[in-house]
């Protein structure tokens, strides 16, 4: 208790420290309004209760004009980028989406102080690069590793079993082998089922990708020619439909996205889960979950090509070309992105894109006494230095991917064969890649 | 005198604030968006909207199997639901026609469903028919009647029995209260005199009562089959079009091609051909709306 006491109290003398320089970082745009649009959800909120804060260093005012999912906000960007209407300075923007507005966002590079971008991850910088400009300044970042359930990989019955059936200890899984064949062990649909999967959209584009890649293939050859649908890519398929034919995930997981794993996983009935840092929280709270205290952790599972997958991105503010006042924009940027805000995001398991957040969310999680963050920290810091890697980023990429996915789900159900089901979306990946003019 | 002036002229007058409005909501946005269909228009790139590719979004269409299918289906999914709606619409009415106590609470207790935004509809649905955690699903499992977790929302038959279930919940009220009105209009000579020469229930009904509701039915069902390109919310929210498209429907397929993928010149043309489809059920059902019309006449 004594030690959250003087957590708590030391959280409060940084955060009185912060405001006093706060009045002479942010600068001074009494009476300006900076409308903004934002990428609205619960995990996404608790920054913008930061906002009053900037205003009253300011004396400007946020005008939030959009707060929707990013789908809906993705939707509403093309149409203002169509009509002309872009009237905003400050959005929120996703690595994987970004590629796709053309020249509508500023360079950050020389916009925003060099010493202060020189405080994030390099890596994330990069990532966040489109045609050599620095679009967005990156607000947090996605990576998957698996959650496990611990009860069942210390249960010797379980030990026994499945040293008897397929031939080695059972331990959480360093290869997509492996976490096939426990997924497969566990399940006893339709009551419990080894993992689960997101099925549709993006989603199951990026986790194909990402073990397309951990299988040694690519998306892509370095002319822009699909290669997909390599031997590597049906590999990858077969993971998701040999799962989904043994019943070892939901049987409407075609179906599923983000929250119905999250939701999953914390009910109790799932063993593994492949899922980013923002759940963590939730799964160790037991007012949410009821696998809270029986959870493990691990890095993502390896493929063939020995590489582990890490399909990664990054939640980010950008700002518009058409700004009226891009010194206040840049002010909020660095705002919202500065350490004590990533503090906030990092509390909630969002990963941060600063390096020094990284150790101290960590120290702190350390001195509350919850190991369980702390090797949660660990873990995904380790994932983001050496696994991340973003998907193509090119203008079509949303467009490929919804080639894509369709045809995934044709490959699971059996209604193609996976290779069939590969080549035919790469021949629809190839015509759009003529068509935006990467392949002549 | 100018022509504005001139008694001649007021009629014009009056009418152009009404063809202004018409020209501006209706008839500009449907030439614009017919011309950018001749183009290669990208909503993230303006300058593609002077990209004039003739008619090859149509070829490029109408030689492309994966909008046939989508069409194909969209057109089963009007007859399916249009028709079963119009089924149950006209059961309630019967029913709540013959209700003698309570009937106008249970007019507006018939109408909460068309309460709803199409998107709860669709979230509701989609709990309802999740296989794992679905109130569907455990009833079936705890009355004994499946020992598996049913893939309502993945079956290709399932999923779209799924959605048209969500789509006929939200709209049959629509007929029914149209078919009501019906029967409330309707006279009581014919019946009486019908009752009088004999007639049982089932003949009454056959070519009095319902011969008298046809043209309400064929107005309704105009009504909801141009509005029934609401169900893209539910249809969105539950299935997305998927898996592997077997729920795909021309509104889902459009809105991904347009907004998801930016090819709105290819979403309008896919747009302007489900058009076709459009006019082709309203001219169908304005047609049967004047035949039962012209047979109401003989018969009186």
């Amino acid at each position: 208790m004594r030690k959250i006491t003087a957590l708590t109290l030391g959280t409060a003398l940084v955060a009185a420290a912060g405001m006093a320089s706060a009045d002479e970082t942010w600068g001074d745009y009494a009476g300006y309004t900076l409308r903004v649009k934002l990428i609205g959800g619960a995990q996404y909120e608790k920054l913008y209760a930061e906002i009053p804060k900037w205003e009253a260093a300011t004396g400007a005012k946020v005008d939030i004009v959009s707060r929707k999912n990013h789908f809906e906000l993705d939707k509403e960007i093309k149409q203002d980028i169509a009509a002309n209407t872009i009237d905003y300075c400050v959005a929120s923007n996703h690595t994987s989406f970004a590629p796709q507005y053309g020249d509508i966002y500023i360079d950050l590079n020389g916009a925003v102080k060099p010493e202060v971008l020189a405080e994030f991850d390099a890596l994330a910088l990069t990532n966040a690069t489109v045609n050599d400009k620095l679009v967005q300044l990156p607000r947090h970042s996605d990576i998957s590793n698996l959650f496990y359930k611990k009860s069942l990989y210390e249960d010797q019955a379980n030990k026994d079993a499945f040293k008897a059936k397929y031939g080695y200890d059972l331990a959480p899984p360093d290869t997509f082998d492996q976490f096939k064949d426990q997924a497969i062990f566990f399940a006893k649909a339709p009551d419990f089922y080894g993992t689960q999967f997101v099925g549709k959209d993006e989603a199951i584009t990026g986790r194909f990708y990402e073990m397309l890649v951990a299988n040694g293939g690519a998306l892509f050859d370095e002319n822009w020619n699909p290669t997909f649908n390599s031997e590597a890519g049906v590999k990858s398929l077969m993971w998701f439909k040999e799962l989904y034919d043994a019943k070892a995930v939901p049987a409407g997981s075609l179906n599923y996205l983000w929250d119905d794993t999250g939701m999953g996983f914390a009910s109790g009935t799932v063993a593994m889960d492949l899922d980013w840092a923002g759940w963590a929280a939730f799964f160790n709270d037991p007012a949410n979950s009821k696998v809270a205290g029986d959870i493990g952790l691990v890095r993502a599972p390896k493929g063939d090509g020995g590489k582990r997958s890490g399909w990664s991105g990054s939640h980010t503010f950008s700002i518009t070309e058409n700004c009226d006042n891009q010194a206040a924009a840049v002010s909020l940027l660095t705002f919202l992105t500065d350490h004590d805000n990533q503090m906030i995001e990092a509390r909630q398991g969002l990963l941060p894109t600063r390096s020094q957040v990284w150790k101290d969310i960590t120290a702190e999680f350390d001195a509350a006494g919850n190991p369980f963050m702390v090797e949660v920290f660990n873990t995904y810091a380790q994932s983001m230095a050496e696994d991340a890697f973003t998907p193509p980023l090119i203008e079509p990429w949303i467009e490929v991917s919804n080639v894509i996915w369709p045809n995934l789900q044709k490959g699971i159900l059996g209604e193609m064969t996976p290779q069939e089901a590969l080549d035919d979306a790469a021949a629809k990946a190839r015509v759009i890649m003529e068509d935006t003019g990467y392949l002549k | 005198m100018p022509f504005w002036r001139r008694e001649s002229a007021t009629p014009f007058l009056l009418l152009t604030p009404a063809l202004l409005t018409m020209a501006f909501v209706v008839i500009i946005p449907l030439v614009f968006s017919m011309y950018t269909s001749f183009t290669g228009y990208r909503l993230v790139k303006p300058d593609s909207l002077y990209d004039w590719v003739g008619f090859r979004n149509y070829a490029r269409i109408l030689s492309d199997w994966e909008f046939w299918v989508p069409f194909g289906r969209t057109v089963l999914f009007l007859t399916v639901v249009l028709n079963v709606e119009f089924l149950l619409g006209l059961g309630i009415a019967l029913l709540i026609n013959r209700i003698t106590w309570g009937q106008r609470t249970l007019r507006t207790i018939m109408m909460f469903p068309m309460m709803f935004s199409p998107i709860l509809v669709g979230f509701q649905f989609k709990f309802l028919f999740n296989d794992n955690i679905g109130i569907v699903n455990n009833a079936l499992q705890s009355l004994g009647l499946s020992d598996g977790a049913i893939a309502w929302l993945v079956d290709a038959k399932l999923a779209f029995f799924s959605i048209a279930i969500a789509e006929i919940w939200m709209s049959t009220s629509v007929f029914a209260i149209l078919l009501l009105a019906g029967l409330f209009a309707m006279p009581r000579d014919p019946l009486e005199a019908a009752k009088v020469d004999g007639c049982n229930a089932w003949q009454t009904f056959r070519h009095i009562t319902l011969p008298f509701l046809m043209p309400f039915a064929y107005i309704a069902m105009a009504i909801r089959s141009l509005d029934v390109a609401r169900a893209y919310d539910i249809v969105t929210v539950m299935t997305d079009g998927g898996p592997a498209g077997r729920t795909e429907i021309l509104w889902t397929l459009i809105a991904r091609v347009g907004y998801d993928n930016s090819r709105m010149g290819m979403a309008n043309a896919m747009a302007y051909v489900s058009t076709i489809l459009s006019i082709l059920f309203t001219w169908y059902f304005y047609r049967k709306l004047v035949a039962a019309r012209r047979y109401m006449g003989g018969a009186q």
